[in-house]
């Protein structure tokens, strides 16, 4: 079984937010009102911040794209009462909105804010995706794009592309990516299994200084970052 | 001495206005739950910064008055401390009516509220590693064990008593430390993690509950007419300083401890921020300053005074919990080294919002009328002696008398 990852190279990141709204198309999230985002009860499954060091004539700004890092020792899936979230065998944490009760205790453990609380039911107008036919043997209960409001959302690493990608024979990492990394116009995201010692992920993990965020808390995030 | 306990006869006028307008406060509250789950969560002042909002503060509150009122009554059923017999079954009532409020708050804080029932599928569709799933089981079977408690200690069985109280104090010391847990064990919340989190709330779980047994007995008794025994609010008092002052040095505890860490700016945030005052005037104000003040003057022993000191206790709990849950989760995670711009470097908001604030107190009159009703239903009070009645008589013209207990009542549990 693959274990997919990212690998995100803050060197060639501009940080021009074209992988927030790539996901936001893809996964029809709600762009929210200017209202809502001051008060952060806009959904969003990818973000990307600004984290800024020192002072004026040194003062230095890095862009930090965040999608869900979908950790191996996830805290989200640890915390959830109702098996919601869970981890599938491919390492991508997903979360089952049948089953979400709505107690954002996973937002609560979620040291990345990865998640996201559904405040409103959404207009679904904008959603043009077309979506493989359900292999419920593959992907479980997977009620999207149909959302409702009072449940926790997040980042699927676009697991509809793999596994259309995978019933076409197709190869992920390089001709089917998520959304995000097909998006990115500095190329620099790069999307492929980390158990792989040939893809294009592991050689560049092997090859450059790499860091994943809060290694302190143990989650061993999936989604890695090349250091400038 | 044989006591002897009664219902209230709830044909008073004040009786009825009580549960008219709780029943009514209770209807709004139900009205604005309505409003929260049709139309979305957006109408709650909680964000994705600060999820939890006033349902949970009140839930946790609930829980630890709860607790604390129940292991107050176990004085009576385990350790035989006889003289505080009269209150005995009105806190098992009272502790009954909180849990369940404390339930209802925590089924209205979830966005999906009818799938609540997933989280009694133990072990099957529950994952047990949540800390949450695990105080399901707690609050569960709190509720079970304190209704059957209840029941005992009406069918009169001493020995029962004894080893259903031994179960009781147990479980309800567990369900707050679970309680406790749930906050204390997340790792991503800085201000949270810590493991003397549960000791924490178990502390503040037994000081609120006697609070509150003192301000329901004062008031229970002035309203019925009884006559109230000082030697016995004074000794509860003496329980009340006792628990106040371990408290204290567990959140002197806490906090010296998230302080002298490098890694401090969360708590720190929250001891000098914007919402500082919370925990500074409301909880250590209310919670130990003024209570010890007014406990440890030998002027003010009066039942005045300590119900004034217990009011505050039980206030100010309350603010402990609101601090603990709404302005300590407001500071914005770390995600990268240096100061993150923008929204999501930003302290969060929580707006005070009608519909949250209207459900709260809705929820918080649902408990009072619960408790009222258990009044009317169950004989929770203690019988009046011979010269209360004829106290009570020479006061009002229609004499309320209630020493004879209403037999076409309905059944009390347990009888």
């Amino acid at each position: 079984m693959a274990r997919w990852g990212m690998v995100i190279d803050l060197d060639k990141c501009t940080g021009c937010q074209e992988c927030t709204i790539a996901c936001k198309e893809e996964n029809n999230v709600p762009h929210g009102s200017p209202e809502e985002q001051r008060r952060r009860q806009d959904p969003y499954w990818h973000k990307v911040i600004a984290a800024s060091e020192g002072e004026y004539p040194t003062a230095n700004i890095e862009m930090v794209p965040m999608p869900c890092m979908h950790c191996d020792n996830p805290a989200c899936v640890q915390v959830c009462p109702a098996k919601a979230t869970f981890r599938r065998n491919d390492g991508i944490v997903m979360q089952n909105f049948r089953r979400c009760i709505g107690c954002k205790y996973c937002l609560v453990a979620c040291p990345y804010g990865a998640r996201a609380y559904n405040y409103k039911e959404q207009e679904e107008e904008e959603y043009n995706r077309i979506d493989p036919p359900l292999r419920r043997d593959l992907i479980g209960c997977w009620p999207f794009p149909h959302r409702t409001h009072g449940m926790v959302e997040k980042c699927t690493f676009c697991f509809h592309r793999i596994e259309q990608a995978l019933m076409e024979g197709k190869e992920i990492g390089t001709e089917v990516v998520p959304a995000c990394v097909e998006a990115c116009p500095a190329k620099a995201r790069k999307f492929g299994d980390l158990d792989d010692p040939n893809s294009e992920v592991s050689i560049l993990l092997s090859n450059r200084d790499a860091i994943t965020l809060r290694e302190a808390m143990g989650t061993k995030p999936k989604v890695h970052y090349l250091t400038k | 001495m044989e006591l002897n306990f009664v219902s209230v006869e709830g044909n008073s006028k004040n009786y009825k206005i009580a549960l008219g307008i709780l029943g009514g406060l209770t209807l709004l509250g139900l009205i604005c739950f309505g409003l929260s789950y049709t139309k979305g969560h957006y109408l709650f002042g909680s964000s994705n910064v600060i999820p939890w909002g006033m349902p949970i503060v009140l839930a946790i509150y609930f829980i630890g008055l709860s607790a604390g009122s129940l292991i107050l009554s176990t004085l009576v059923y385990v350790f035989g401390q006889e003289k505080y017999k009269p209150i005995g079954r009105m806190a098992v009532l009272l502790a009954i009516a909180l849990i369940f409020g404390a339930l209802v708050a925590i089924a209205t804080d979830l966005g999906r509220p009818e799938n609540f029932w997933r989280l009694f599928m133990f072990f099957y569709w529950n994952n047990m590693t949540s800390m949450f799933a695990i105080n399901t089981i707690l609050y569960g079977g709190y509720f079970v064990i304190s209704i059957a408690y209840l029941g005992i200690i009406f069918s009169g069985s001493k020995l029962w008593m004894k080893r259903w109280g031994c179960l009781a104090i147990g479980w309800a010391a567990m369900v707050h430390m679970g309680t406790g847990a749930i906050f204390g064990f997340m790792a991503a919340r800085e201000a949270w993690f810590s493991p003397i989190k549960p000791l924490e709330f178990l502390t503040a779980a037994v000081t609120s509950g006697v609070a509150l047994l003192i301000v329901v007995l004062v008031l229970t008794m002035k309203f019925t007419g009884r006559d109230l025994k000082k030697e016995m609010v004074v000794s509860l008092s003496r329980l009340l300083i006792v628990f106040i002052c371990v408290l204290a040095l567990l959140i002197f505890l806490d906090k010296m401890t998230h302080l002298y860490a490098p890694e401090r700016a969360a708590v720190l945030y929250s001891l000098t921020g914007k919402y500082s005052w919370i925990f500074w005037c409301l909880q250590i104000g209310l919670v130990i300053i003024v209570p010890l003040a007014i406990l440890f003057n030998k002027k003010l022993k009066s039942i005045k005074w300590i119900f004034i000191a217990s009011l505050s206790v039980v206030v100010g709990i309350f603010f402990e919990r609101f601090f603990l849950v709404i302005p300590q989760a407001a500071f914005p995670q770390q995600y990268y080294p240096g100061h993150i711009e923008g929204v999501y470097g930003a302290i969060g908001s929580f707006p005070i919002t009608p519909v949250e604030m209207g459900m709260s107190l809705g929820i918080v009159t649902m408990v009072g009328l619960l408790f009222l009703l258990g009044l009317k239903f169950m004989k929770a009070l203690p019988e009046k002696t011979p010269e209360e009645v004829a106290a009570a008589a020479a006061k009002t013209a229609p004499p309320t008398t209630e020493v004879p207990v209403k037999s076409d009542a309905p059944a009390s549990a347990g009888t």
